[in-house]
């Protein structure tokens, strides 16, 4: 019993064939757009629209409804708000924007993979890593471990949860909280040195270029190959 | 082992090592998960909640403000990029923009100030209970007003409420939040005592 | 290749860890063996610049591991005690791949790579399985692979069979049997060693024994048990 980790709904719909990053910047842009426009007139073709880019991606009407549910008892309570404590104007500014952008963001999160998600955020931030403040490469690994430990702190919560039960402690915050960190945090140290012990971090060249052919085993200039290996 | 690791070569500013790379992917996934298992009902007006703030909070005060932060940050990048990692399976671009939105993002100042308070209040009292309250008023400073700093206003922005009505809105999850900060500094506390880290 | 220690010691704050150890490794298999907290994890380490020596120096191929960690680290795959903290990437195949990676290989050989290497172990059909869904057996030859897959001149194995059923183990010894490189193995499963080379025994941070097996483990289980 593991939860399922991604939303991706695999399909050959054309929404699924755009490149992920053109949806992403679409969505972006039309998010900060709507926040500007208030006229319904605009606002609400914009909904149909977004619904009909939803409609495209042909997803089975059970799992839909199972993604629309929540968010669209909060867009109700919104609409409802709005209606009662302002205008039904703005009651209908508010709730076509909201409705837009749902149904936009879920389209583009049904047609796309994680992992194309995650290439594009790489390459947006690897210009910053110039900077010096973001590592790509550590976001990146930062990424895959959240998503290799998040089944594994399910399964220890579980497994706490279980044997506290067994002992006659029933679910106590307290009880089950401070035995699951501290057992995260002590396998952080094997962790650690395991990604290290797999020549983490990448050296910058094996980050930038494929072309490049390895030169690993080459004997390396002396005391100069890495200075984060022992820093 | 970390200790002779990292006993040669320390530059004068540390830089991020692999270590805290992967504490920050842990508490990211202890933050999810404590999002995906059913409520608990901490006895507030019966109302079930679920521990997701609790995670956030715990970061901060656990791993100190830069780490406590990036884990935040770490669970906002997976939501923008369509993984139903908040409670009650939400994820999603879609979830910036709506009503929530704010409390989201107000989680990364959150942990930091979180852990900002932390080390400074929290580390010098003598007595444990000093220390213990010390950490829940972290908790609070940080995990609420904080939060709700960044997330009353962006709830007002996205629904059109006045901010006097969206403050009215927060404060129904005002009791349920203040449970959670207390229980969540004396989890650090006790976290802290049973497997003490260096804090950043 | 050989591995050289010289009066290494090794302390964790104020406890010593290793006391004063002169070694030099070049057989095909060393066993190295006794009770917990005798040292060896922190010896194994030492094999791949995971940790340093307080004094002393460690030179793996005359690389020096204080100076030249990475160049070590490609010539030395460690294999861990727990595959649960060890295999790192959510899926099978992804993390097979990230040490070829981290190591430069080029991006168009790597499926191949990880391909064969699964092939080898006979665990092809788990290469798209997430990680954390495998059996311990599984596991554990996911986590070999992961790092054969490197192609190291060494591998290290620290106690490879410890947490395994009868029938994993016997898994895995053939699998460390098999290996075409040199291996230095910690363990508690005394059975593992026959036809070892070399065996270390080591208590208290010092090399109290270094024979053949046939003299090696009796002498253990009587000093040490």
């Amino acid at each position: 019993m593991t939860p399922r980790l991604s939303l991706y709904v695999p399909g050959d719909t054309p929404l699924h064939r755009v490149p992920a990053a053109w949806k992403l910047a679409a969505l972006l842009l039309s998010g900060v757009g709507m926040f500007l426009v208030t006229s319904p007139a605009v606002l609400g073709p914009c909904a149909g629209l977004a619904a009909g880019a939803l409609l495209s991606v042909r997803t089975p009407p059970r799992q839909l409804a199972r993604h629309l549910t929540g968010p669209f008892v909060v867009l109700a309570l919104v609409v409802v708000a709005a209606v009662v404590f302002q205008s039904a104007a703005t009651a209908a500014t508010v709730g076509l924007r909201l409705a837009a952008l749902l149904l936009a963001a879920l389209a583009v999160t049904l047609t796309t993979r994680t992992s194309e998600i995650l290439d594009v955020l790489e390459r947006v931030l690897r210009p910053l890593e110039r900077t010096r403040l973001v590592n790509a490469a550590a976001v990146g690994l930062a990424v895959s471990l959240a998503l290799r430990f998040i089944p594994e702190a399910f399964h220890r919560f579980h497994e706490i949860r279980e044997a506290q039960a067994a002992r006659g402690l029933s679910g106590s915050p307290l009880a089950l909280l401070v035995p699951l960190a501290v057992r995260m945090l002590k396998s952080a140290e094997d962790i650690a040195a395991a990604v290290d012990a797999r020549c983490y971090p990448p050296p910058p060249a094996a980050r930038r270029a494929d072309a490049a052919p390895s030169p690993a085993r080459s004997p390396a200039p002396a005391g100069r190959t890495d200075e984060e290996a022992t820093g | 082992m970390m200790n002779a690791h990292t006993a040669r070569g320390r530059t004068a500013r540390r830089r991020m090592e692999t270590k805290d790379v992967v504490l920050i992917a842990l508490f990211c996934a202890i933050i999810v998960v404590l999002g995906l298992v059913p409520p608990v009902d901490l006895g507030v007006a019966g109302v079930p909640i679920t521990l997701q703030t609790l995670g956030v909070m715990l970061a901060g005060a656990v791993l100190g403000p830069v780490r406590g932060a990036l884990a935040c940050a770490l669970v906002v990048l997976l939501t923008i990029a369509g993984l139903p990692v908040l409670a009650g399976g939400r994820g999603g671009f879609g979830v910036i923009p709506g009503p929530t939105g704010g409390y989201l993002l107000g989680w990364i100042p959150g942990a930091f100030v979180t852990g900002l308070l932390v080390t400074v209040l929290a580390t010098r009292p003598r007595s444990r209970l000093a220390r213990q309250a010390a950490t829940a008023a972290a908790c609070l400073v940080g995990g609420i007003l904080v939060v709700y700093a960044l997330g009353v206003p962006w709830t007002s922005v996205s629904t059109g409420l006045s901010l006097r009505q969206s403050t009215v809105t927060a404060l129904y999850f005002l009791p349920g939040d203040a449970v959670k900060a207390v229980v969540a500094g004396l989890v650090a506390h006790n976290v802290r005592q049973a497997y003490p880290i260096e804090r950043r | 290749m050989r591995i050289v220690l010289e009066s290494v010691t090794v302390r964790f704050g104020s406890r010593t860890v290793l006391h004063d150890i002169g070694l030099e490794l070049s057989e095909s298999r060393v066993g190295v063996i006794g009770p917990n907290g005798s040292g060896k994890s922190t010896l194994a380490r030492l094999f791949n610049g995971l940790v340093l020596p307080g004094e002393g120096t460690v030179r793996v191929d005359g690389l020096d591991t204080s100076e030249d960690a990475r160049a070590v680290r490609e010539r030395v795959g460690f294999v861990f005690q727990n595959p649960d903290n060890q295999i790192v990437l959510p899926i099978v195949r992804e993390d097979l791949a990230f040490g070829l990676k981290n190591t430069g290989v080029p991006r168009r050989e790597i499926p191949e790579r990880v391909e064969r290497q699964l092939e080898h172990f006979g665990i092809a059909h788990l290469a798209d399985r997430p990680s954390h869904a495998l059996s311990g057996g599984e596991k554990q030859l996911v986590a070999l692979a992961s790092v054969l897959v490197m192609r190291p001149d060494l591998v290290v194995l620290d106690e490879p069979t410890t947490l395994l059923d009868l029938r994993n183990r016997n898994v895995i010894r053939a699998a460390v049997e098999a290996l075409p490189q040199q291996a230095v193995v910690l363990t508690h499963d005394l059975d593992l060693l026959t036809g070892f080379d070399r065996v270390l025994v080591l208590d208290g941070g010092r090399v109290v024994h270094d024979g053949k097996p046939r003299t090696a483990v009796p002498w253990y289980v009587e000093h040490c048990s």
